[in-house]
């Protein structure tokens, strides 16, 4: 009886296998040819029909260790001439010193439907070119032969990878439409993976049985998970301006390797609690062992502290220091890729070689110093259910104190003290302390972007304005300036080019302020002189105050949204422009004053104008408190953009009195 | 005695070490640190033609980076292939007052392919290496050899390679058999080579020095016409297993004919029919040629392909046919051989692409000018110039990507150099028509027609075929008005061999016109606003503008009914030898019609004159921004 019941299963399983199989390579209908661009999607170039991928795992022969399979088929329609690049296929593989994916193209195919049948054109396999792209990629590439408007291409590879440890990772939205998408994978029941899906949207089906006997290792028979995925008519992912890290957004499925079962019963655990973590990243060379390293600094903090008498000027001092001495060389990691007694001496190395110098610098002055992992913003969010290390792409440093901390990145010269550079601000970040246990900390901008413009100027009878502009920088808006200000030789140049790209004006005089010191205002004043009208003054005149950073176009000119609206940082920017008159005259007419606000505290813009003392002044304010705004926002802030223009077009009308 | 010996080789051995250059940089003179971001120290580059197909090209370079904006300059960039190898490169690192800090070998060097984008190709790579420091200046120091398999192409020299370097001394040196013949084009450079010959070589020395560096200027010609440079062109060459001789134009079109080019146009049978049926009932050679053209166009597109004799052969015809497409070379002999089946003489050119113009040099002939090919048809005197790798360009029609410039026809009967139509001044057209309703809300509706010829065309065409969405995203870049939104957006595309583009939009703007109490604030010119350039300030270069536009905007408001009175008919005219600019504004009953007619020369001008054209097209920029004040009744 109990055979007969397992002879039934398995008959299922055969039968399901063949509903869930791989479609039939070149198995194209009329509908295939039939299917509309506007079926999907009207703003389509291309769609993919029907798209399927295969993951297992399976034991090498030549050195039997287990390694992924995978199989990728897909049937793409091709609609138009912007559509053709889809035929062009290029495939990266991953490759170091041990190992290498290896990719076998197995299937390509162009069908153009021609008098009621499908001509296949196949690929020449000599046409499969491989790119040794850099150290640790490799690009397989090939183009489709005889595309045209409407033909339909297909094709199949096959790649083996050693990587067990992110299984396949598989995108159900991509640039182009999809009409279908079917993913299966087979996990061998000794093999435990965390799976998760990304995207707004739910699957259309999803099927989980049992697949005996799917692996052999060393005899012994292994029954897999056979867990089919599948998603029906997903739009396009398109990338929107303003926007954080497109992969928190994009339909996706992906896996981290949790445990591992040996055969003799022990469990090999990868991705667990944040106590295994902490343990491992403590102990790991590449992240506790060089923190650890108070000895490199040992002869060298002497003379870096010599002036140093509290806490906080020793940190600082020690994070002036690591910033003068180790250049960026603007690669990201959480592991430090040197041991940092090399990177001191070298004098460069990547984002942790940097900062796990600084921690343990900081540690040998006898602060307190911790570490914290985090993600970048262009890499996304973190998993914050268990710890997936591979979401982790950048550290920085921690010190505390007395009762306050600060973040700390070295990689970046014209930093302050305490300010994370713009792509950490994600957030939050996980503080690894080697004694302690590890805990999550917001990433938050410490500083706002803070720009403050103040004209002071007197109106001359041949309608000229002869003033100092007077601008003050902080937070990161003092970061970029200063960035842009040392793209040149020498200030001087700077305010030269400066001039130039300002026809209309001219700076007579110019002094910069604190460009070195990173921890005080950025202050630049310039004498200037420019033209507000063409000959005369007259008894009743137009004038336009708003000529510093005035609002031209709004940066929110759409009228949708689907992501979020991200701002970099929130931001403070006050313009105070004082015009002294050369006679006495009234204020006729003027801009209205405002104060506008965005929702929820979002952000508000406010305008004075006055005329007192024959001295006409206009005050302008524009915050923004958030760096990230819901995408239901956006008709707001392109409301509120709309409504700063309008206003700065309008004039003041002056009349002389008599 | 033998101690003597050993002795005297030790001095020997260390007389390099005391005569090697000093690269403190305070020995930098101030003439050179001006405006400079690096400093050439010194520079030897040593040419050694043994052979044909053994060139052994040796560099010692030492240059002084004096701040981090002069990086860049520290990098150096190796090619290499089958027929280029590198050897022998060595590194030396010294800090500010010319100590040694380290050395470093090829194995310091990163490895990555040479090419981006999508294309297929065999073997272009390249080695590259720049040093990590941030203390500046400090002076980085190369030894490298490269051995050429081939003489066709010998890199030129170019002793100061950037604006913001200068040159401290450099010299070249050539060197070869005394019977070897070659030509030498020399330019800005003053002094002669100094020539030495004997029985086993001739060696030719280039030098120069104390070159200061200068401030990058916008609108400046093409570098090559200021640059000094040398460049060198043996008679006798060798070049993947073909050989061959030439000194003039015409005798290496001839070469590229013979041996890249012919035989490489047969075609299948069956595409043979195909396009005599084709054209059957056709009158003209030319519009069979358009039908063949348009033919190609659907059949065939554009993929990079970097393989077959350095990158210069095209693959055959045949292949083309079969696989639907090519590269520029590819798709230029398909398109021979397909016109060929009919008759039409055609010929393969070589073409420096670009929107930047620039010539095959028509006094040295040499195998590395040009990137591109085009087909011309000579037709008996109607001559009809074709690219072969657009899907949308019309027949007849070279775009500013290759018109006005000397190209290489490659024919039977040998080179010839052709010129090129040029896009002038009156073809490059864009003319508007706007016809708009202002609401007493300063809200705007109407339509908007624009027809983009020439030039213009070019820098509209990629929006034809586009997806709705995205031509929506591109109009409110290209007409960024606030609250601007388009219900119809419309294109007609005339293939001409003048082509056009007829854009044609139904748009709102809400509040276009900012109310305020009883006035609205109307900027007269919503859509075509010059954008100001930067001034220069003692300007040292020729003013180079390289193509000239005209634009013709032409907008009707329709003021609301309760409009109070007149306005005082506006008009502002300039003109300079840039161009000219007349702008027009008038109130005929309720219709307030605004005109602006905006034309910018070519040509090369005056350093001196550079402050006009800023001040012409600062002058424009205020006239463009022109308000007009309506009063509203009440």
């Amino acid at each position: 009886m109990k055979k007969f019941l397992s002879l039934i299963t398995l008959c299922f399983i055969v039968h399901f296998t063949a509903v869930a199989q791989d479609f039939n390579f070149g198995g194209l209908t009329e509908s295939d040819y039939q299917f509309k661009k506007n079926t999907l999607d009207s703003n389509a170039n291309a769609v993919v029909l029907k798209e399927f991928g295969r993951t297992s795992i399976q034991i090498n022969e030549s050195d039997g260790r287990p390694e992924i399979h995978f199989e990728y088929h897909v049937r793409i329609k091709i609609f138009n001439k912007d559509g053709f690049n889809h035929s062009n296929i290029v495939i990266p593989t991953y490759k170091d010193e041990r190992n290498r994916e290896m990719i076998k193209i197995t299937k390509a195919s162009t069908f153009n439907y021609n008098n009621g049948v499908f001509v296949e054109t196949p690929l020449d396999k000599k046409a499969v070119f491989t790119e040794d792209r850099s150290k640790y990629t490799l690009l397989t590439k090939f183009t489709l032969p005889n595309i045209k408007e409407g033909s339909v291409i297909e094709y199949v590879y096959e790649l083996q990878s050693p990587n067990l440890f992110n299984f396949k990772t598989w995108d159900f939205q991509s640039n182009i439409p999809k009409v279908y998408s079917e993913y299966q994978v087979n996990i061998p029941a000794i093999y435990n993976y965390n799976v998760s899906l990304r995207g707004p949207y739910k699957l259309t089906d999803q099927k989980t049985e049992l697949f005996k006997e799917c692996l052999r290792i060393a005899g012994n028979a292994i029954d897999c998970s056979k867990i089919t995925y599948i998603m029906k008519n997903i739009p396009a992912f398109l990338e929107e301006d303003y926007m954080t890290a497109a992969s928190n957004f994009r339909s996706a499925i992906y896996f981290e390797l949790s445990d591992v079962q040996n055969l003799n019963g022990s469990r090999q655990s990868y991705t667990k609690t944040w106590k295994d973590v902490d343990f491992e990243l403590t102990t790991a060379k590449n992240i506790g062992g060089q923190m650890k390293r108070k000895d490199v600094f040992k002869d060298i903090l002497p003379n870096v502290l010599k002036n140093a008498t509290d806490e906080l000027s020793k940190a600082k001092a020690i994070y002036n220091y690591i910033k003068k001495q180790i250049k960026w060389n603007n690669y990201y990691g959480k592991y430090s890729e040197e041991n940092i007694k090399d990177v001191v001496e070298m004098r460069s190395g990547n984002v942790a070689d940097i900062n796990l110098s600084l921690i343990a610098a900081l540690s040998a002055a006898g602060l307190d110093a911790e570490a914290v992992i985090l993600s970048t913003r262009e890499n996304g969010t973190v998993n914050k259910l268990y710890p997936v290390m591979s979401d982790f792409n950048y550290i920085v440093a921690k010190v505390n104190i007395a009762n306050k901390s600060y973040l700390l990145d070295a990689t970046e010269p014209l930093l302050p003290f305490g300010l994370l550079p713009l792509r950490c601000i994600n957030d939050q970040g996980r503080v690894i302390n080697l004694k302690k246990p590890s805990y999550w900390i917001d990433l938050k901008a410490d500083q706002k972007n803070v720009t403050n413009y103040i004209l002071s100027g007197a109106l001359t009878t041949d309608g000229k304005i002869k003033g100092t502009i007077t601008t003050y920088t902080l937070g990161y808006a003092a970061f970029n300036r200063r960035k842009e200000i040392k793209k040149y030789n020498s200030i001087d140049e700077f305010v030269e080019k400066l001039d130039e790209q300002m026809p209309k004006l001219s700076i007579v005089k110019h002094e910069i302020l604190n460009i070195d010191s990173v921890e005080n205002t950025l202050t630049e004043r310039y004498d200037v002189e420019f033209t507000v009208f063409d000959g005369k003054v007259m008894d009743q005149v137009y004038f336009n105050p708003f000529f510093i950073n005035r609002i031209a176009k709004n940066p929110f000119n759409l009228n949708d949204r689907t992501y979020p609206i991200d701002l970099g940082a929130a931001s403070d920017e006050r313009i105070n422009i004082s015009v002294t008159l050369p006679e006495a005259y009234e204020l006729i007419e003027k801009p209205k004053d405002m104060a506008i606000a965005l929702p929820e505290n979002g952000g508000r813009y406010l305008l004075q104008t006055s005329l007192l003392d024959n001295k006409i002044a206009v005050n302008q304010v524009l915050q923004f408190s958030n760096a990230i705004y819901p995408a239901d926002h956006y008709l707001s802030l392109k409301e509120f953009y709309s409504r700063i223009i309008q206003n700065q077009k309008k004039d003041l009308l002056l009349k002389k009195t008599k | 005695m033998k101690l003597a010996v050993t002795l005297i080789l030790c001095f020997f051995g260390l007389t390099p070490c005391i005569a090697q250059d000093n690269y403190d940089a305070d020995l930098i003179p101030a003439t050179l640190r001006n405006r400079a971001n690096a400093v050439i120290r010194n520079e030897e580059t040593y040419v050694n033609m043994l052979a044909p197909n053994n060139v052994q090209y040796t560099v010692k370079q030492a240059i002084t980076i004096l701040n981090k904006n002069g990086e860049d300059n520290a990098r150096l960039v190796l090619f290499y292939d089958k027929n280029t190898t590198i050897k022998n490169v060595t590194g030396e690192i010294y800090n500010e007052v010319g100590k040694l800090m380290g050395k470093f070998n090829e194995s310091a060097f990163k490895d990555e392919s040479a090419v981006h984008d999508f294309s297929l190709f065999e073997d272009n790579r390249i080695k590259h290496y720049l040093p990590n420091l941030n203390v500046y200046p400090y002076t980085i120091v190369y030894n490298y050899t490269i051995r050429f398999k081939q003489n066709l192409i010998i890199p030129n020299w170019t002793p100061k390679p950037a604006n913001d370097v200068s040159v401290e001394k450099s010299s070249y040196t050539f060197v070869c058999k005394p019977t070897d013949q070659f030509r030498i084009k020399a330019q800005n450079i003053n002094n002669k080579a100094e020539e030495q010959v004997n029985d086993k070589q001739k060696s030719l020395v280039w030098k120069v020095s104390n070159l200061t560096s200068q401030k990058d200027e916008p609108f400046s010609p093409d570098k090559e016409s200021y640059q000094p440079s040398i460049k060198i062109a043996p008679e006798q060459f060798t070049y993947y297993n073909y050989k061959g001789a030439y000194t003039n134009w015409q005798e290496l079109g001839k070469w590229y004919y013979e041996n890249l080019l012919k035989g490489r146009n047969v075609l299948p049978a069956a595409t043979v029919e195909t396009i005599k049926a084709l054209v059957k009932d056709i009158p003209t050679d030319k519009e069979k040629a358009k039908k063949i053209y348009e033919c190609l166009q659907t059949k065939t597109r554009y993929i990079s392909v970097q393989i077959g004799i350095g990158g210069f052969q095209p693959f055959a015809a045949a292949e083309v046919d079969r696989l639907g497409y090519g590269d520029c070379k590819a798709l230029v002999n398909y398109m021979q051989s397909l016109l060929a089946v009919v008759g039409i003489e055609s010929y393969y050119c070589v073409v420096q692409a670009g929107s930047e113009k620039k010539s095959l040099d028509p006094t040295y002939a040499s195998m590395n000018q040009g990137n591109h090919i085009i087909l011309c048809m000579p037709l008996k005197g109607d001559t009809t110039w074709l690219e072969c790798t657009s899907q949308k360009i019309p027949f007849g029609f070279l775009s500013d990507f290759t018109d006005d410039r000397y190209v290489l026809a490659c024919t039977p009967e040998g080179g010839k150099l052709l010129r090129t139509p040029k896009l002038t001044v009156q073809n490059n057209l864009q003319v508007r028509q706007a016809d708009l309703t202002l609401t007493d809300q300063g809200n705007i509706t109407g339509t908007v027609k624009t027809v983009f010829s020439g030039s213009q065309y070019d820098n509209h065409e990629h929006i034809i075929g586009k997806p709705l969405l995205e031509q929506e995203k591109m109009l409110k870049e290209a007409y960024a008005i606030d609250n601007i939104n388009f219900d119809k957006i419309d294109y007609i595309q005339k293939k001409n061999i003048e082509p056009e583009l007829i854009e044609t939009l139904a748009l709102n703007i809400k509040n276009y016109g900012a109310l305020n109490n009883d006035k609205i604030f109307l900027p007269l010119n919503p859509f075509n606003v010059q954008r100001t350039i930067p001034e220069v300030k003692n300007r040292m270069m020729p003013v180079y503008i390289n193509r000239g536009y005209t634009d013709v905007d032409t907008i009707i408001y329709l003021l609301p009914d309760y409009f109070n009175g007149a306005i005082e008919p506006y008009e502002k005219v300039i003109n300079c030898e840039y161009g000219s600019y007349v702008a027009t504004a008038k109130l005929e009953g309720k219709k307030l019609s605004y005109t602006r007619k905006f034309i910018l020369n070519d040509g090369t001008f005056k350093a001196e004159s550079y402050a006009v054209y800023s001040k012409f097209i600062a002058d424009v920029n205020s006239a463009d921004h022109q308000k007009l004040i309506l009063n509203l009744k009440k």
